[in-house]
């Protein structure tokens, strides 16, 4: 397996969203960190990070945060790592950008859903448009079917963010691959409110290569992917990059995720689901 | 923030029932969708549990049994679980996935509002009410409205509408609409509508109103009136209608004027009346009249089916005209021969003898002659009045029987003993294939003689069925004979090739099933009627069955008849021979669903009769 040769993927302007969650998946496959994944992991996570636990981080970002969206976010504690998984509310995010360097490209829409004691609650659900600062790339236009056009009446990061924050607030984020959503919206708070986001995200690809490596099993190219895991728990085909069906998508799988886990014979917390 | 649900809207609009609802309502009621991934063995309803919940399966399975774990159901994706629960309140019967399942959650009181607010929803959900396929003839009368759902107004507009101009008087108008024999004019300027002046407007605005004969109608008639597109259902005539107690409804086409719909075009039933067949029967002297007469049969039965007669009914009215053919021939045939020397009984068998004829079918019938017969002295007077009456129904379209089940075979011209004798060795020594063969004449009705012959043979039948548990048995297991074309998977299974490939027998496995059934519970509490509706009624009051087995098995009937009906006045409107293999295809969904629920039904009632008696032993 480690006989595969790492991806060598560009970290070009042009690199889409597929380029990066292929990179990702590598990763997470072969267990080698390529460098040019490297180059975001070590400037999107700084040391302090892996020094101070998660709860102390986020009161004292609580703290310095200005008033408004980010520091209620960050006032309102959340879930416990013992409490089984589905007494835990979660948000399924997801989102579409100009590209996947979240210091230079921007976000383009956000879609979310909560996941309420174990159910998708659609009626919560949540989609916005962002309009950029710049014009779209041609070339991530492609993928996710955002053209200027649609973007012209759309609010500015600023008027949306604090509805995405409010959404989160004392729910569990999940994302498939969700470093990217991580790091984007973590930028966004640093831009808006001068502190990052902190918080661990549930990530579907990851709890599925866990559950590659619990069953002895292979991992083979695109194995990783949204569509592809979701095909093999049975879930629905959906369209892929828009953000709110990814999400959707997402929240589905999820539950599918926690529930063949709960297979096994102890109760599943959310601590293990947490990577 | 407009959000926009589209893969769960998307499924909604194509699931049944939620595809008829409006657009809009789709994108709300996604929004409204909770969605629950449940693994295989996850109960989802429970006995005696409160309902909360509507499901609709996107992926994976679900299986429902009722208390005793006998399985009721079985929902694959796209199908619909919970709505007795919710209906009742709490739940009787358990449902769990059987596969890992992709749920759709619509909250009680939601689906409560949706039943509410869209007939089409709670059409579709009434035979599931109450945990029988309808308490509810629901499914049967709703078919009714559902078929105006299925009718576009243009194609109700018979005639070219009466229009007038704003300025002519009232009393113009009155002439115009006396003219014209309409009930209304429609008031035009170039060929924009304006108004509507209508028989109820003369008589409030401007009789009793004392206004001028001279008026200009501009000043009495209801300005720019409510109107439809020719392109809306007739169902949305009647909607609107209804809502805004109008009797004239103009239709449009754009901006012309297509035409106007009264309600009596609505409720017009052009039945041809079955009475008036029944005199005209009467009043003919030779077969080839009487065949005159009875080629309505089709056209009178897409009448009445089109009109919302039940299947029952017509039946009923079908058989009574058979009857007055069959007795006016046995008239004939006495003008001709000559009294009888002795008395006898026509009766008749099968469908006629059940009331249950919907077409002209094959001829069942026979001759109960008075036991003082001689065959040398009165052989031929029979045999001659057995053959003018059955060759005189086969000219009339009743043909041969092809099992020479007719008076004209000497075997069953027979006087009483000889019947007795027949029916006794049935009974007393059943034999599987002559049960088969005999069981019509357990349907047997007395037609035209002395009824006395006929009361005697009878009440010895059901007295020997009564006391032979053994022939009840060989009969049940007859009975089990033809399956309902379901499977398993509440699937239609349908004929596989041959010249009827791909298709549904509604007759053997659609309605012959559930006349044997209930010739059996009948039979088991001697019950004398052979209508299949009334023996079943009859037999549950007697409790050979239970009122739900008879309420459902009689609904059951009444659905699939009319669909046979149905597809048979479809046949006989495209100038085919109407015949009784139905293709799935041509049913709308409502129909099918429908139907698998009669199917179902009748399969469970076969189970529970298997079980009675055993069937499988004899």
């Amino acid at each position: 397996m480690s006989t595969e040769k790492p991806a060598e993927e560009p970290v070009a302007d042009s690199l889409r969203e597929d380029d990066w969650e292929a990179i990702e998946e590598t990763r997470l496959r072969t267990g080698v960190v390529d460098k040019a994944f490297d180059k975001y992991v070590h400037t999107m996570e700084p040391l302090w990070r892996h020094v101070f636990g998660i709860d102390l981080r986020r009161w004292w970002l609580g703290m310095r945060s200005p008033h408004g969206p980010l520091k209620d976010y960050y006032r309102k504690d959340y879930a416990t790592l013992d409490l089984p998984w589905n007494r835990v509310e979660f948000l399924a995010i997801d989102l579409e950008a100009t590209g996947l360097d979240p210091d230079h490209d921007e976000i383009l829409s956000i879609g979310y859903v909560p996941v309420i004691k174990g159910r998708v609650k659609l009626a919560e659900a949540g989609y916005h448009l962002v309009r950029p600062r710049r014009p779209v790339p041609e070339e991530t236009a492609v993928i996710h079917g955002i053209l200027d056009g649609h973007l012209e009446n759309a609010p500015s990061l600023r008027e949306v963010l604090p509805h995405v924050l409010k959404a989160m607030t004392g729910r569990v984020p999940i994302a498939h691959h969700a470093r990217l959503e991580r790091f984007f919206l973590s930028r966004a708070c640093r831009q808006l409110y001068g502190n990052p986001l902190d918080v661990p995200f549930v990530d579907t690809m990851v709890l599925e290569r866990k559950a590659f490596s619990r069953s002895n099993r292979e991992i083979k190219q695109g194995d990783l992917r949204l569509g592809r895991i979701r095909e093999r728990y049975g879930l629905p085909r959906y369209r892929a990059h828009d953000a709110l069906v990814d999400a959707i998508g997402t929240a589905e799988l999820m539950l599918a995720q926690a529930s063949a886990m709960e297979g096994g014979k102890k109760a599943v917390r959310m601590g293990d689901l947490l990577s | 923030m407009e959000v926009e649900l589209i893969e769960i809207r998307d499924f909604l609009a194509t699931t049944h029932p939620f595809d008829v609802l409006p657009a809009e309502e789709w994108d709300q009621l996604a929004k409204d969708v909770e969605i629950r991934y449940a693994r295989k063995g996850t109960e989802l309803i429970t006995p005696g549990q409160p309902a909360e919940f509507l499901y609709i399966v996107r992926t994976g399975a679900v299986e429902t049994r009722d208390p005793e774990g006998e399985i009721l159901a079985r929902l694959s994706e796209g199908e619909v679980c919970g709505v007795r629960a919710l209906i009742r309140g709490e739940a009787l019967n358990r449902s769990l996935t059987i596969e890992d399942s992709l749920l759709y959650q619509i909250p009680a009181k939601r689906f409560d509002t949706l039943r509410k607010s869209y007939k089409q929803i709670d059409f579709f959900f009434a035979p599931m009410v109450g945990g029988r396929l309808s308490e509810a003839k629901g499914a049967v009368v709703g078919e009714q409205e559902l078929n105006l759902l299925s009718i576009r107004l243009e194609e109700m507009l018979t005639r070219e509408a009466v229009t007038i101009g704003p300025e002519a008087t009232v009393q113009g108008a009155a002439k115009r609409m006396k003219e014209s024999r309409v009930s209304c004019v429609l008031v035009t300027e170039g060929t924009a509508l304006v108004g509507i002046f209508t028989d109820r407007d003369l008589r409030n605005r401007v009789v009793a109103e004392g206004v001028a004969f001279d008026t200009p109608l501009r000043e009495v008639m209801t300005a720019d009136p409510i109107r439809l597109d020719a392109t809306s259902y007739a169902f949305d005539a009647m909607l609107t209608m209804s809502r805004h107690n109008i009797r004239h409804l103009p239709v449009v086409r754009g901006k012309d004027i297509a035409g106007c719909i009264t309600t009596t075009n609505l409720i017009r039933t052009q039945t041809k009346s079955p009475v008036y067949l029944v005199g005209d029967i009467h009043k003919r002297s030779d077969a080839e009249g009487l065949k005159e007469v009875l080629s309505h049969i089709p056209e009178l039965v897409h009448q009445m089916a089109e009109s919302g007669a039940t299947a029952h009914n017509i039946g009923h009215i079908v058989s009574t005209l058979t009857d007055a053919a069959t007795v006016r021939l046995i008239q004939i045939a006495e003008e001709r021969l000559g009294p009888p020397p002795i008395p006898y009984v026509w009766a008749a068998a099968g469908s006629q003898g059940r009331h249950e004829q919907t077409a002209q079918s094959d001829q069942d019938n026979c001759l109960i002659l008075h036991d003082s017969y001689v065959d040398a002295q009165h052989g031929e007077y029979f045999a001659r009045l057995a053959k003018i009456v059955c060759d005189g129904l086969d000219t009339c379209g009743y043909v041969y029987c092809p099992g020479e089940m007719m008076a004209m075979t000497g075997q069953w011209r027979q006087p009483l003993k000889t019947w007795k004798k027949y029916f006794s060795k049935w009974i007393e020594e059943p034999e599987p294939k002559a049960l088969m063969l005999s069981s019509i004449f357990f349907d047997l009705r007395f037609i035209h003689g002395e009824e006395a012959l006929f009361d005697e043979l009878q009440d010895l039948v059901l007295e020997k069925c009564l006391k032979n548990r053994i022939f009840l048995a060989y009969m049940a297991g007859n009975a089990l004979t033809h399956q309902p074309p379901v499977g398993f998977f509440r699937n239609l299974v349908l004929i596989r090739g041959g010249d009827h490939n791909r298709t549904l027998d509604m007759k053997h496995t659609g309605v012959v099933p559930i006349i044997d059934l209930a010739r059996v519970y009948a039979l088991s509490v001697g019950v004398k009627a052979v209508n299949t509706h009334e023996r079943l009624m009859l037999a549950m009051d007697r409790k050979a069955i239970s009122q739900d087995g008879a309420m459902d098995l009689r609904d059951a009937l009444e659905f699939i008849s009319l669909t046979r009906l149905r597809h048979q006045a479809r046949k006989i409107r495209l100038g085919e021979k109407a015949d009784n293999y139905l293709e799935p295809e041509a049913l709308s969904s409502f129909e099918r669903s429908h139907l698998k629920d009669a199917f179902g039904v009748v399969k469970t009632m076969q189970a529970s009769m298997g079980n009675t008696y055993q069937a499988g032993r004899f």
